[in-house]
């Protein structure tokens, strides 16, 4: 299944990813590259979605395991599991996913404020928004999918660490 | 666009650093007694590019204000104002407030109320600096150039529609008088064909030339074709023009900047010794080789002048001999300076990324003699390149080193400061300002060091009333100094104050429950007291700084960047804070070791021996302590899997125990499992992409890519009890 959109007025791109059955969306301009999985460095007295440190170009950048930072089950590793390495005021970090889908133009416009849900940190959710998707048979399923968007300066692992430090 | 803006604005910002940093330097130096010349004029340099910057970026109150000051400086340069203290202290007080406008300019500070010292540069422009017994003898030279005689045919200049005007020769005679020393200015202008072609009128700038006081001495027409090959629009005259003698040389160049570059300029002192005018005037002829013009002096005026001027030097020189010599002085440490400083402006990120390739340099060779049999290694030279890039490593780490001076440069505002605030006489007396560290570790002790030096001012040092009392000097002074000891450098803090009052540290110790109240200490023990966090002996804080207050923060900003302070106390006589810091932050001596399978840099220079320990060499002391019995010393041993949380289920006599030593702590053993190498790794800050981790000092990309982490053992082995001295109740 890949997502697409065809709407005019599109003035933002996101990257879509799957993660424990739901669809996430990213902004493209976070985003410095995708790589493979490759088992970081562990780093001790950490919370355990940090599953350690790998060397981006000789930088240390740190990998969270987005599932559990979410709330979510842990992912497993698999053959498709990628890292989103993402730039985050001016920190990188990497974040594992289990699936990277596509590259969606998006308006602003059509992006739904999300639910307020009551949780000890500030809502990560930036937003949903729907996407018309297509089947591998090329035919359109209009009901689309619904995609979340995160907001990644709530997901900013300093400001989380100053709290669980 | 705008980042580009706030590009160039970031470099201006920084040569304002340096501009600042010099002019204080220079001003300090004035205040200590050096009225030279060439300290002068390195001022006024500094602050005269300040304020081009500033117009350039519209920071209009900056360039006001620099402007004013800058004009006080020109006349203090051109010997029409006396450097003497009073004026001194007024310039110190104007760099204060510039300084104060520079940070404006950045936004980090609100704009400062500059008009007391717009006020104070105003008496001394006015009055030339005389209200404090300025030798009156200047203002014979502050006498404007007046224009005594019209020279008598100045027909040759008609067509252009100016007037020469002539200056003042009576002024010449004041044998002091600093514009008779130097030779007035000789500017020779040739303007090119392409400069007339793109409307560079040479009226106007002559015109401009001329309110500075310019005198036109003659109209080379020697290069004027024959009518029938004469070209419209070319250029065939060169003029030469005297303008006064203490002009500054840039008001000169400042005419010329919209002049096409393949003109003729030349701006040179008049040799006053050697030169009659008529002589002078065909020197311009060596400069453009194509033109072979002969120079003809135009007007019978010049040659009066020329006259007059020769019995004026003869004057001169007989009142003053050593005349020819003067003026090379007066040149030389301006294009001297301009030599010495050939320096180039780098990113420090670029800086930092040649470190680090040169960091995977050194850890490839190392792989490579790994790798190799000793009879290969031979053959390929391999000592030779370890040779090479252990040579490259040094002199890129030297790109990095700066003195220290800059991270000292602020201290004597901050006193001055700190002299009005508490009303103290404060002398500050700097040594080894030009001990070279690693940029990072100067940019990280600012902070620290301000407040030591607030520390000290504030309550190391006593009124000046106490001190009198007390039988010493009513003038308190600081000592700064940095020395290199190997790969450490010193930075130490001394006062001569009374010292820290034990007894009054050790109360409120324990008032504060940091200690019990029946804690023995000795007395280092208790002068490190005043490090513990929450800690104040101040009875009432003044806004300045309470010893104590933030000393915490000082010794884990100190810690944090690998070092440590120690603190000297005499009481009565003083009280010393030394910071012993690593001289780079970004290349460390280390061990690689394994923990729980892991591997791990453990900083070599902690490190006293290794063991491996007998069975029953280590003991247990309660169900988590333990302890190793090292040839009859029992030391601590601590399990950095357990810390980190790894799983680890070997035994103890199938580890290693290395005995580090700690500051905090003392001695401890480190259980590990192996040692694998020993090597130079390059520091990655963990708090980069991340957060700083307790126990961990940064991590290291290995040769194979992989990541190790650099152990902080202060931090691992003092985790349980980390303030509290040895041997007391927590």
């Amino acid at each position: 299944m890949t997502t697409t959109n065809d709407n005019a007025g599109a003035d933002r791109k996101i990257v879509t990813f799957s993660l424990a059955q739901q669809t996430f969306g990213i902004d493209m301009r976070a985003l410095i590259e995708i790589r493979e999985w490759d088992e970081p460095t562990p780093l001790p007295n950490v919370p355990g979605f940090i599953k350690g440190v790998t060397n981006l170009r000789g930088n240390v950048i740190p990998v969270v395991g987005l599932a559990e930072r979410l709330g979510w089950e842990p992912s497993a590793i698999h053959a498709r599991s990628c890292v989103l390495v993402v730039n985050i005021a001016g920190k990188q970090a990497g974040f594992l996913v289990d699936e990277v889908n596509d590259i969606v133009a998006i308006g602003e416009t059509e992006i739904q404020p999300a639910p307020e849900v009551e949780t000890i940190e500030s809502s990560v959710i930036d937003g949903l928004v729907r996407i018309a998707t297509r089947q591998k048979d090329g035919t359109r399923d209009e009901k689309g999918i619904m995609v979340l968007l995160l907001d990644l300066d709530a997901l900013s692992l300093t400001k989380h660490l100053d709290i669980a430090a | 666009m705008s980042d580009e803006f706030d590009d160039i604005q970031a470099i201006f910002f920084e040569e304002c650093t340096e501009g600042l940093t010099t002019a204080e330097q220079g001003l300090s130096a004035m205040q200590g007694g050096d009225v030279s010349a060439e300290v002068i004029a390195g001022v006024f340099r500094a602050v005269h590019s300040i304020k081009g910057g500033a117009g350039a970026f519209g920071h209009a109150d900056l360039t006001a204000f620099a402007h004013k000051f800058e004009n006080v400086l020109d006349e203090v340069r051109g010997g029409k104002i006396p450097p003497s203290p009073g004026v001194v202290k007024v310039m110190l007080s104007a760099f204060d407030v510039l300084s104060d406008h520079v940070e404006c300019a950045k936004g980090l500070a609100p704009r400062p109320a500059d008009q007391a010292a717009l006020d104070a540069l105003e008496q001394v422009l006015a009055n030339k600096g005389a209200d404090d017994g300025a030798p009156a003898a200047n203002s014979a030279a502050t006498v404007a150039p007046v224009a005594a005689e019209p020279p008598a045919a100045a027909g040759e200049a008609d067509e252009f529609g100016f007037v020469p005007m002539a200056v003042s020769l009576d002024d010449f005679d004041a044998p002091a008088a600093p514009a008779a020393v130097d030779g007035a200015w000789i500017v020779t202008f040739k303007p090119s064909r392409a400069a007339l072609a793109n409307a560079g009128e040479p009226l106007l700038i002559i015109r401009e030339l001329e309110t500075l006081g310019a005198e036109i001495i003659g109209v080379d027409t020697g290069t004027v074709p024959s009518l029938r090959d004469l070209d419209p629009e070319d250029a065939y005259f060169t003029w030469t023009l005297r303008l006064p003698a203490e002009l500054p040389e840039s008001d000169i160049t400042d005419c010329f900047d919209f002049v096409a570059p393949d003109s003729v300029v030349e701006v040179r002192r008049d040799a006053v010794a050697a030169a009659p005018v008529a002589e002078v005037a065909p020197a311009p002829a060596a400069a453009p080789a194509e033109d072979d013009f002969g120079f003809v002096p135009v007007t019978a005026g010049v040659e009066d002048l020329a006259a007059e001027m020769q019995r004026v030097v003869e004057q001169i020189a007989a009142a003053s001999p050593p005349i020819g010599s003067v003026e090379t002085p007066a040149i030389a440490p301006k294009a001297g300076a301009g030599d010495a400083q050939q320096t180039i402006r780098v990113d420090l990120g670029k800086l930092d990324l040649l470190l680090n390739l040169v960091g995977e340099l050194v850890i490839r060779n190392s792989i490579l003699a790994d790798r190799l049999s000793p009879a290969d290694r031979q053959r390929v030279e391999l000592p030779e390149l370890a040779r090479l890039t252990r040579q490259i490593q040094d002199n890129v780490m030297s790109l990095r080193a700066q003195p220290i001076k800059q991270a000292f440069s602020r201290v004597p505002r901050m006193l001055r400061d700190l002299s009005v605030e508490t009303g103290k006489q404060i002398n500050l007396e700097t040594i080894g300002e030009t001990t070279e560290v690693d940029k990072g570790v100067i940019e990280k002790i600012g902070d620290p060091l301000t407040h030591m030096i607030r520390n000290a001012a504030d309550h190391g040092l006593e009124s000046a009333e106490e001190r009198i009392a007390a039988g010493k000097s009513p003038e308190g002074t600081i000592k700064l100094s940095a020395e290199q000891r190997g790969a450490r450098i010193f930075v130490r803090v001394q006062d001569n104050g009374r010292g820290i009052n034990r007894e009054r540290v050790k109360a409120k110790a324990i008032e504060k429950g940091i200690i019990s109240a029946d804690a023995q200490l000795s007395n280092e023990e208790i002068d490190q007291l005043i490090c513990a966090p929450g800690f104040s002996t101040a009875e009432t804080i003044s806004n300045i700084s309470g010893r104590g207050v933030g000393m915490d923060v000082v010794r884990s900003n100190v810690e944090a960047l690998g070092g440590r302070v120690e603190i000297h106390s005499v009481p009565g006589e003083g009280t010393t804070f030394t910071m012993i810091l690593p001289l780079t932050l970004a290349i460390l001596d280390g061990m690689i070791v394994r923990l729980a399978g892991q591997r791990f840099v453990l900083p070599l220079a902690h490190v006293l021996e290794t063991v491996q320990p007998e069975i029953g060499q280590v003991k247990r002391t309660s169900p988590d302590s333990e302890v190793i019995d090292m040839r009859g010393e029992y030391v601590p041993v601590k399990r950095a899997t357990e810390i980190f949380g790894l799983n680890d289920d070997r035994q103890v006599e199938d580890s290693l125990v290395v005995i580090v030593e700690s500051e905090g702590s003392g001695k401890v053993g480190l259980v590990v499992d192996t040692i694998d190498d020993r090597r130079e790794v390059v520091i990655k800050s963990l708090d980069q992409n991340l957060h700083p981790i307790r126990g961990l000092g940064g991590a290291t990309i290995l040769g194979d890519g992989s990541i190790a982490l650099i152990l902080d053992i202060e931090a691992l082995v003092a985790s349980t009890n980390r303030y509290t001295p040895k041997g007391l109740a927590a």
